[in-house]
């Protein structure tokens, strides 16, 4: 897991803001990292880093909006708060739709921000864990051999070891090795707990 | 030498009458040329000299006084119009005479000088009459003032050869002399004997003519020379006898005169050549003359009776045309000669008259029409001498200050009509012109200020005043009421005001939003510092040191946000014009500060290159801003369908001898030629929402600053707008 280095990431344009977002944040016991455009913050290859991103949305070169798009594009799930003024709301209606997290109009409640800021932080390494827990079950499932995969399939489905046996055309001691060798290489003791491991897969 | 000496004293006397009346003719002549081309000087000349005539000088003045009349009655009698005066009436100046006075002087009014021509003809006709028969009474006296001093000559001759005779008779007698004595005295006498011819002794007369003894008794009883009856010879001579008794019984002495040889002897050269002498008898008939030449005219001619010898005979003397009367004849020549030039005179005077009559008939005509041009005017004309007195005004003038006429012109400067608030510089510009300096044909405005105390903006052309002689004598000027166009310059101002003012709003407007962006930003960043301040606080995370530069920076960004603020309502206050020394860098500043939010907007990268050291201008900055906005977002506009990398706008600032410039350019596609035309024009546009009145408000503001603004394309596309201003912190 990677939680600790997923930051709060800042860019806007308007320095002031930055500077006084990064003291808000701050205030809050949150350290955060700003950037002044979109074209600075992919440069420096941080992005990975990044657990949220306030985003303003018009900037000069490389809009917000752009940016969005973009890490839309290259497969990054960041939760995205944009900044909007006061005529940028459609603009910003339309971002929500297409995946961002949130938009906060200015002048805006501050803390409501750092909430909204923090709490897509926390889903994001949410999912990041739950991403990464995929991923275990995912390798796990992949050293199960064809005949393994398709005596779990029967386990999950329920089925008694002697259906399956018959079913399979295996005696009923193989399927029983089988399910053995399924609990282990799944890391499991019981069906049960494999049903469950593999219930967040199906999400 | 008797009568020449008479005819010398003749001649003198009328030359001198002769030269008086010279005199005379040449004094009317002059006089009445006085009398009528100059109506002021003639009186005293006139009545001062001693020779005129009483009877000329009677006319002319009649005459003179009737010229006179006429002005007295131009000057008085004519119905003078309110407001009109002439504005020569202290120059010597001829005023218009009224028909009245014209129609009721042609009738009598050539009858005097015709009658003063005609008895001056007929005054002339009689002296020189009288003249004439004048002289020919003295040429009479002087005939017969010879005649008879040719008569005693001859009787003297005649009987002092009868006593020389008798005495010679009387001493033959004696015979005490020699008889060759006797002899040579006889021929002495006959030879000194004015014509005669031979001398006899006679003892007795009876003895051998009996014609004689009649005659000799007589002389004998008498003691007297006795002359015998003429007889005529047949040579055509005619003789005569003379019986002269000696006394006692000497005896007579018998001479024979012959009369042509007594004349050729006894007359003079000088009577001979003046006259022609005839003896003649009863009958009228020629015995004998003294020369053969005759006599041209006889009305001059004196017949004296020729006794001794008598029996009839006349004497008569016959004046021939004499040729030594040139001087009366001069005289009366002279006299006709300045007769017919006083008449030459009195007809050229009397075509002066014609013509002068013309002259000021066209004159009274060409005076109306002026006049009436002058009173159609609403123009006010104002005529002044050098001394700042009003000499003239015409109605219009009078209507406009609402003082009459004459009490315009009894008025000296300072006049009423003056504003008080502007005396001292209506005072001065007042003094300038009359000092002559100022002979612009610049029009001056002033303001003036009614009878009724309303004042009133006037604008005044002067224009020097010359007499007929190009004396300068004065000024005219032409005084036209400008308040009304005042009024509508000062309601077109205002509406261009406004209309600059609606055009900030209209930008403003337009520019609203991202103003409002704008100024979200550091409201935005004052609210972050703020509640970062307050959850310091709260959370008791900082000390308040730390709170230091959160807060100072909030206030720099409340500073920020007033700035813009500032800048809106600077932008869009409602103000009078203020124009006062400004740098141009720092109004380009100002309006990049305004726009840049837009600009960031519209992706539009703005870059701008200021001049160092530039000349301050005099101008309101805020219109001056306005003109960069427009022309700003004019460039913003044209770029907004280009290439994002191509949206760069360069905005420049410089100077020159001209003045300060700054230029706006864009990258855009360029005005096509058909819209240049037009660019300027109002309600022109070519954007979709657009008014069509900011390059129209933007010229008229450049124009208010004495700027210029234009176009030209720029290098590689676009265009680039270029606001030149007159350099200068004062200003004009």
């Amino acid at each position: 897991m990677n939680a600790p280095e997923s930051q709060i990431f800042i860019v806007d344009d308007d320095e002031a803001i930055r500077d006084a977002l990064g003291w808000l944040f701050r205030s809050r016991g949150h350290a955060v990292r700003t950037w002044p455009s979109a074209e600075a913050l992919l440069d420096s290859g941080e992005i990975a880093h990044c657990g949220c991103l306030v985003l303003d949305i018009r900037m000069d070169g490389m809009s917000g909006l752009e940016l969005f798009g973009w890490l839309g594009e290259h497969g990054h799930t960041l939760p995205v708060i944009f900044l909007t003024g006061h005529g940028d709301v459609p603009m910003a209606v339309d971002a929500i739709k297409q995946g961002a997290f949130d938009f906060v109009e200015k002048p805006f409640n501050d803390n409501e921000l750092v909430d909204r800021a923090l709490a897509a932080l926390a889903m994001h390494r949410e999912q990041v864990s739950k991403r990464a827990a995929l991923q275990a079950i995912e390798e796990r499932i992949a050293q199960l051999t064809q005949r393994e995969i398709e005596v779990m399939e029967r386990v999950l489905a329920g089925q008694m070891n002697k259906v399956i046996a018959s079913d399979l055309g295996v005696t009923m001691r193989t399927v029983e090795v089988h399910r053995a060798r399924i609990f282990e290489k799944m890391g499991v003791r019981s069906a049960v707990e494999l049903a469950q491991v593999l219930a967040g897969r199906k999400d | 030498m008797r009568s020449g000496w008479l005819a010398a004293l003749s001649i003198r006397r009328t030359g001198t009458a002769g030269a008086r009346r010279s005199t005379m003719l040449a004094a009317d002549t002059r006089k009445t040329d006085i009398a009528c081309c100059s109506s002021w000087a003639w009186l005293p000349a006139a009545t001062g000299h001693p020779d005129l005539p009483t009877r000329t000088c009677t006319v002319e003045i009649r005459q003179a006084t009737a010229y006179r009349q006429r002005l007295s009655l131009g000057r008085s009698g004519l119905p003078r119009r309110p407001g009109v005066v002439h504005p020569m009436s202290s120059a010597p100046f001829l005023p218009p005479l009224s028909t009245a006075a014209k129609s009721s002087g042609t009738g009598w009014y050539w009858i005097v000088p015709r009658v003063a021509v005609a008895l001056f003809l007929l005054t002339i006709a009689a002296l020189v009459w009288w003249l004439h028969s004048n002289d020919l009474e003295e040429q009479r006296a002087t005939l017969i003032n010879d005649v008879l001093w040719m008569e005693q000559d001859l009787r003297f001759h005649l009987d002092r050869n009868a006593e020389q005779m008798a005495q010679i008779g009387r001493d033959a007698g004696d015979r005490r002399l020699d008889p060759q004595v006797i002899e040579a005295r006889l021929r002495n006498l006959i030879a000194n004997g004015h014509g005669l011819l031979k001398i006899d002794t006679l003892q007795s007369p009876a003895v051998s003519q009996a014609e004689l003894a009649g005659p000799a008794r007589l002389a004998g009883k008498t003691g007297r020379p006795v002359y015998l009856p003429p007889r005529s010879t047949p040579d055509g001579d005619v003789h005569f006898d003379v019986l002269v008794p000696l006394g006692g019984d000497l005896g007579w002495m018998l001479g024979r005169y012959s009369i042509a040889q007594m004349l050729s002897q006894s007359v003079p050269w000088w009577f001979a050549e003046r006259y022609k002498l005839d003896v003649i008898d009863n009958t009228e008939t020629v015995l004998a003359s003294k020369s053969k030449v005759t006599a041209e005219h006889d009305e001059l001619n004196y017949a004296l009776a020729f006794d001794p010898p008598g029996h009839g005979l006349r004497l008569r003397v016959t004046a021939y045309r004499s040729e030594t009367r040139l001087l009366p004849a001069l005289l009366v020549v002279t006299i006709v000669g300045l007769a017919l030039t006083m008449l030459w005179s009195l007809w050229a005077l009397r075509r002066h008259l014609v013509r002068r009559l013309a002259a000021e008939q066209a004159l009274r005509e060409e005076h109306s029409f002026r006049t009436a041009m002058e009173n159609s005017l609403s123009i006010g004309l104002r005529a002044r001498d050098l001394s700042g007195r009003i000499t003239h005004v015409n109605p219009a003038f009078c209507r406009m200050v609402g003082w009459s006429a004459e009490e315009l012109m009894a008025m000296t400067p300072p006049m009423p009509y003056w504003a008080p608030e502007e005396a001292e510089h209506i005072r001065a510009l007042h003094d300038g012109i009359l000092a002559g300096g100022a002979m612009s044909h610049e029009a001056m405005e002033l303001k003036f200020v009614r009878r009724d105390g309303q004042r009133f903006e006037v604008l005044i052309s002067e224009a020097p005043l010359m007499d007929a002689r190009g004396r300068h004598v004065g000024w005219m000027s032409s005084v036209l009421d400008i308040t009304e166009r005042k009024q509508a310059e000062e309601l077109y101002r205002q509406q261009q005001e406004k209309l600059q003012f609606t055009g900030r709003l209209i930008t403003m407007g337009e520019m609203a939003s991202t103003l409002a962006h704008e100024l979200n930003q550091p409201l935005s960043a004052i609210a972050s510092y703020s509640t970062a301040c307050l959850n310091m606080v709260e959370h008791d995370t900082g000390t308040l040191p730390d709170l230091k530069e959160p807060l100072t920076k909030m206030s720099s960004q409340a500073k920020r946000a007033g700035t813009i603020i500032r800048r809106v309502h600077e932008f869009v206050r409602r103000s009078e014009p203020k124009r006062m020394a400004c740098s141009l860098n720092d109004v380009v500043e100002e309006a990049l500060g305004l726009i840049e939010a837009d600009a960031r907007k519209r992706d539009i990268r703005i870059s701008s290159s200021l001049a160092g050291g530039l000349p301050d201008i005099h101008a309101d900055r805020v219109m001056i801003e306005q003109v960069l906005l427009n022309l700003i977002r004019n460039g913003m506009d044209a770029m907004a369908a280009c290439a994002p990398e191509r949206r760069r706008l360069l905005i420049q600032t410089g100077a020159d001898a001209e003045g300060v410039q700054v230029s706006v350019r864009d990258n855009g596609g360029g005005i096509p030629p058909e819209v240049a035309d037009k660019l300027f024009a109002p309600f022109f546009t070519t954007k979709p929402d657009g008014m069509g009145m900011g390059l129209n408000i933007c010229r008229s503001i450049v124009e208010l600053h004495h700027g210029r603004l234009w176009f030209e394309a720029a290098e590689g596309g676009g265009t680039v707008f270029i606001l030149k201003l007159p350099a200068g912190g004062t200003g004009p």
